[in-house]
């Protein structure tokens, strides 16, 4: 005698395990999509994470066109945060430069009147020799006060700043009567930033990236910082003269000019280096403190 | 559809070996040709082997109940497992003597060579492997004596094998093995099955998916789709009875049901 009740929960039993198979295939499948799809997310974002970095390692110039019209009252032209990516340097900097006023240039047009009677012999003119020269000194002049500097001339940019803005200051201001408008460059000087170049240090040994915290630490006083970086720098590559001399410049400021001399000496031996050789006399001779 | 007729599409799957119940399909069709002419040519034994449930006693029924007519043909479904019997019920089929005592080998071939009786009379034997080894024996010299004729039907297994290879290989002339159905011959067998007993309703029924679906769980084996067949029309009657008729789909088989058959005749399990 069949138990219709009884076979029917058996065969419900029987179907749910027949599938099994196919329900474990499935999650399989899908678990392994979802981890696919996962790892490229991933990949994607490291991707674009390398990517972001390139842009920051790749110098970027940002300059705002400012229209400066020959009106008698010249609005103040605000160049706003002129950020300079400096290669291995990532430094943001920021100006505020004062804008001179722009002369009106007196332009002497000779109009020829027109005479029917009167034949005229017509001659190539070479004025435009002397415009141009004239024209395109004070536009050069204007681009290279807002161009940055080249990643190798990271050094000027710490320590000529004053000076390249009194350069500035005599090229531009020209007539310093009419303040009308003005160019903001701001630098930051942070701890953030060096944190931040150190952790891509960490990351990359970049040497480049160790003697930019060197010299940061120097300027900012740190010397024991400034040493351990140029250390590393020198540890890394030992033929980077910069190193050398921040190496020997944050000795002397340790109080320990013998090292420092004898460390100079020593790359004065294997490289002949000038700048080491300046530096040696200048500690020898007491000009540097 | 008559309310009756899952019930007798139930009874037609009967697990009955009967002559009349024998349904022709080509191929067994020739196999049970070449049996029947081999049984008419001089040989000393016939071994008709195969899987359990692949027809060897319908097989032998079946040449019973055509041959007994026209010839002297004993056949012996149960074996007769003590050697004594054996001889005295076969001295007695045979040639009509009764032996009261015991009556051992000797006296039995002494039987045989005293009787001749012209035409060599058939003895097919069922489940023979269930026969002893020295009994084999006896029952080969028996043969090759060529006053009696055996039909013997084994199981095709390794132990069956051996009491082949021992005992009958060089004796036998006529060996003829069966095998289970083939998916369309499952399908022709259940039909023609259903429609001798007039249930053309439910032999239309099946279709080539429900067939394959009990071919796959039979393997084709003519005594398990019996039994699942049996079982699957009696669900079908279960739920006749019930009134339930939104699990019966009379215009093919549920899948369902033969699976619940299938469970229930111990072919798959939960």
């Amino acid at each position: 005698m069949i138990n219709i009740n009884e076979l029917e929960d058996r065969w419900l039993k029987y179907k749910i395990k027949s599938y099994i198979p196919y329900i474990v295939i499935l999650l399989s499948i899908a678990i392994i999509i979802t981890i696919f799809t996962l790892f490229n997310s991933k990949s994607v974002i490291d991707k674009t994470t390398v990517a972001e970095i390139h842009k920051e390692n790749t110098p970027e110039i940002q300059v705002q066109n400012v229209v400066i019209e020959p009106i008698k009252d010249i609005p103040n032209i605000e160049i706003k945060k002129e950020s300079i990516a400096i290669p291995n340097l990532e430094k943001t900097t920021q100006r505020v430069i004062q804008n001179q006023p722009i002369q009106e240039k007196n332009m002497n047009y000779t109009v020829p009147i027109y005479n029917p009677n009167k034949k005229t012999m017509l001659a190539p003119s070479l004025d435009f020799m002397s415009k141009l020269q004239d024209n395109t000194l004070p536009y050069f002049d204007n681009e290279r006060e807002v161009t940055v500097n080249k990643p190798n001339q990271e050094k000027s940019v710490q320590k000529n700043t004053q000076h390249t803005t009194a350069q500035k200051k005599q090229k531009v201001q020209i007539e310093p009567i009419k303040k009308q408008s003005s160019i903001q460059i701001d630098r930051q000087n942070t701890h953030d930033d060096i944190n931040q170049v150190i952790k891509r240090f960490k990351k990359n040994n970049n040497p480049a990236l160790s003697l930019f915290i060197a010299k940061k630490y120097y300027q900012l006083g740190e010397y024991h910082q400034s040493y351990n970086y140029s250390l590393m720098t020198n540890e890394i590559n030992n033929d980077i003269e910069a190193s050398w001399i921040i190496f020997a410049k944050s000795l002397v400021k340790l109080n320990e000019k013998s090292m420092a001399v004898e460390t100079l000496n020593k790359y004065i031996a294997h490289s002949s280096s000038n700048r080491a050789k300046i530096l040696l006399d200048e500690i020898n001779s007491g000009k540097f403190k | 559809m008559k309310s009756s007729i899952f019930r007798n599409s139930r009874d037609v799957f009967l697990d009955i070996v009967n002559a009349k119940d024998y349904i022709q399909l080509d191929r067994v069709s020739t196999i049970y040709q070449s049996l029947k002419n081999s049984v008419k040519k001089p040989l000393k034994m016939i071994l008709l082997y195969g899987k359990p449930g692949t027809g060897k006693s319908m097989f032998l029924t079946k040449l019973y109940h055509d041959l007994s007519a026209t010839q002297d043909v004993y056949m012996y479904k149960t074996p007769i497992l003590d050697e004594s019997e054996f001889y005295k019920t076969l001295a007695q089929d045979l040639y009509k003597i009764k032996y009261r005592g015991e009556l051992n080998f000797t006296q039995f071939m002494k039987v045989v060579e005293e009787h001749d009786v012209g035409e060599v009379p058939l003895v097919l034997l069922d489940e023979a492997q269930l026969y002893s080894n020295p009994l084999m024996e006896k029952i080969r010299l028996l043969s090759d004596t060529r006053k009696v004729k055996f039909v013997i039907t084994l199981h095709k297994t390794g132990k069956e094998d051996l009491i082949a290879k021992e005992h009958f290989q060089t004796r036998i002339w006529e060996s003829i093995e069966l095998e289970n159905a083939s998916s369309i011959e499952l399908k022709i067998y259940i039909q023609k099955k259903l429609m001798k007993a007039n249930c053309f309703d439910s032999a239309n029924m099946f279709n080539a998916k429900s067939v394959n679906l009990i071919y796959k769980l039979t393997n084709g084996n003519y005594r398990d789709s019996n039994k699942l067949l049996y079982t699957l029309f009696d669900i079908y009657t279960h739920y006749e009875d019930k009134g339930d008729s939104s699990k019966m789909n009379k215009n093919s088989v549920s899948n369902k049901i033969i699976e619940m058959a299938a469970l229930h005749t111990g072919l798959i399990h939960d």
